[in-house]
């Protein structure tokens, strides 16, 4: 489907519409829809000349809401656009909306943004996954083609994985942070969230390389890629963690195609496996701890009715303006860096983090991917009965060690069992996400996303 | 304590449950103890690069009003904050 002039040529524009506002508010996906205020920044020329796009709502464009999915930004104007922003504007591409999220990125399911609730387009009961779940489920829906989120521990691959599209995690610094609102800065990159492979490789391309507005951009080294034959690993610790029986399925099948197109896939082993989740989550909410303390209530956010002096002004506004999970990480990061137990805990997960780092080193050494489902159990129901935000966290356990290491990985549409999609990611050393795209391409050539109810025929 | 320095001023109910989660995440924390760390350094950016400067120039950015018109309460450009004396 060509998704050129969707945003500004007459008739098309006005079909497109009337889609996606239907089917946002079946689904909640964007917190604000509005692409004339997209339109007049874009330049309306390029590759993706008129092609919409939907933006986690914590990347900053201007002119838009930047709420985080949080009370305590809700009425929040964006100044400036990010860079990421303004590389795919100048491209041709125009801003639909920002996307529905976790609050603040923290979470695996987007119920705890305090904002709005978005639903799976494949089942209404069940989430789209998180944080990126809005841009997600814009994607999966046919309202985008492709959508900006962010990947701290899994946030861009996971939501695809659930809405059954595809989700590139970038090597950290490959794309510039400028206009990302900072959760855990050593952690997260903005990634891609798109229906085929070309629509994620094509937007990724146009957003990555070295900017001045970002210290910790780098620059992108151009290097052919390999084709061929690749050798990629499974980690043999796989199949110690406990996984629903479609995900475990899903793995074999997916190691037996990759088999069938002449790879060679074999087990190997990281001894740090057991610990990425407690090392992810003391660095990212030690990290949030701090990025999140900026918000006291004077310069800009929710400021309490009722305070007497500046200190009370401050605690009121952060307790009011924050939700659970936000003080949970913002708690327990700062109980981690508390001196007399940073040794204990920070200093000894960074430490865990340079293991992590070796092990992947290792296996790159003989592979050129790894393979890996992406989150242990298929889409969940809201209402949190079949898992608990303690049990979100230890599922992380596939995806955060790529941004422990700061490695590419992309998730994939990888099988459908019983009406769900199940999704599969590899990752890749640094810098080499031309050969995640390739490897993805390959896969989709047999097994392309599945469309789900309701998907869009054309708009012409 | 903790509370008081994340600069949360939560209440009994929060105290408690959040006080729970807190404990159930510390104790999955102590596996950490498991892994021998001794030989290692610590990692706080997977790929970062030496310092970079840039040249000091003036830019302009054109963002101070709607800065301005972000913050909770001000009067005409000053922002305004409860009493500190």
């Amino acid at each position: 489907m060509d998704w050129h002039g969707t945003a500004t040529i007459e008739g098309k524009r006005e079909k497109w519409m009337k889609f996606a506002q239907a089917r946002n508010r079946e689904l909640g996906c964007f917190l604000q829809l509005d692409p004339e205020i997209g339109r007049e920044a874009s330049s309306g020329d390029g590759p993706l000349a008129g092609i919409p796009f939907g933006v986690k709502d914590n990347i900053a464009v201007r002119s838009f809401r930047l709420t985080c999915g949080s009370r305590m930004l809700q009425s929040f104007v964006s100044p400036y656009s990010a860079t990421a922003i303004e590389r795919l504007q100048k491209a041709g591409a125009i801003v639909a909306g920002k996307t529905n999220l976790d609050e603040f990125g923290m979470g695996s399911s987007t119920e705890n943004s305090a904002l709005l609730e978005t639903r799976n387009p494949w089942d209404l009961r069940r989430v789209p996954g998180g944080s990126s779940g809005g841009s997600a489920a814009a994607v999966a829906a046919g309202i985008v083609p492709f959508a900006l989120g962010s990947d701290t521990g899994g946030s861009v691959r996971q939501p695809a994985s659930f809405c059954g599209v595809y989700g590139l995690k970038p090597t950290w610094g490959a794309v510039s942070r400028y206009g990302l609102v900072a959760y855990a800065s050593s952690l997260e990159v903005i990634g891609v969230v798109a229906k085929t492979v070309d629509a994620a490789d094509q937007a990724f391309t146009i957003m990555r390389g070295q900017d001045p507005m970002d210290h910790s951009s780098l620059p992108w080294p151009s290097r052919a890629p390999q084709g061929g034959r690749l050798r990629i690993g499974v980690p043999r610790e796989c199949a110690e963690v406990p996984m629903h029986t479609d995900v475990k399925k899903t793995l074999t099948r997916t190691q037996d195609m990759l088999r069938d197109m002449g790879h060679t896939v074999e087990e190997v082993s990281f001894q740090t496996f057991d610990h990425v989740v407690s090392s992810y989550y003391v660095i990212a909410t030690a990290e949030a701890s701090a990025n999140l303390a900026r918000f006291d209530g004077v310069r800009y956010g929710h400021r309490t009715a009722s305070a007497d002096n500046p200190e009370e002004m401050t605690l009121l506004s952060r307790n009011e303006g924050f939700g659970d999970e936000v003080k949970l990480r913002i708690l327990l990061g700062t109980y981690v860096l508390r001196s007399g137990f940073q040794d204990e805990y920070y200093l000894r997960a960074q430490k865990i983090r340079t293991a992590i780092r070796r092990d992947f080193e290792k296996a790159f050494s003989e592979l050129d991917l790894v393979l890996m489902p992406v989150y242990p159990v298929p889409p969940f129901e809201r209402g949190g009965s079949d898992s608990d935000s303690f049990s979100q966290k230890l599922a992380d356990i596939f995806t955060c060690s790529a941004n422990l290491a700061g490695l590419p990985a992309m998730s994939f549409p990888a099988g459908k069992e019983n009406g769900l999609p199940i999704g599969m990611q590899f990752l890749a050393p640094a810098f080499a996400e031309e050969l995640l795209i390739d490897a993805c391409r390959q896969v989709e050539s047999v097994f392309p996303s599945p469309d789900a109810p309701g998907y869009p025929k054309s708009w012409s | 304590m903790t509370a008081r320095m994340a600069r949360l001023s939560l209440t009994p109910q929060e105290m408690e449950k959040l006080g729970r989660a807190v404990e159930q995440m510390l104790q999955y924390f102590s596996h950490m103890r498991e892994i021998d760390v001794d030989d290692l350094e610590p990692t706080t950016h997977a790929l970062l690069q030496e310092n970079r400067t840039r040249g000091d120039v003036e830019r302009a950015a054109d963002v101070s009003d709607t800065l301005v018109n972000n913050a909770p309460r001000r009067e005409e450009h000053f922002i305004v904050i409860p009493n500190v004396l």
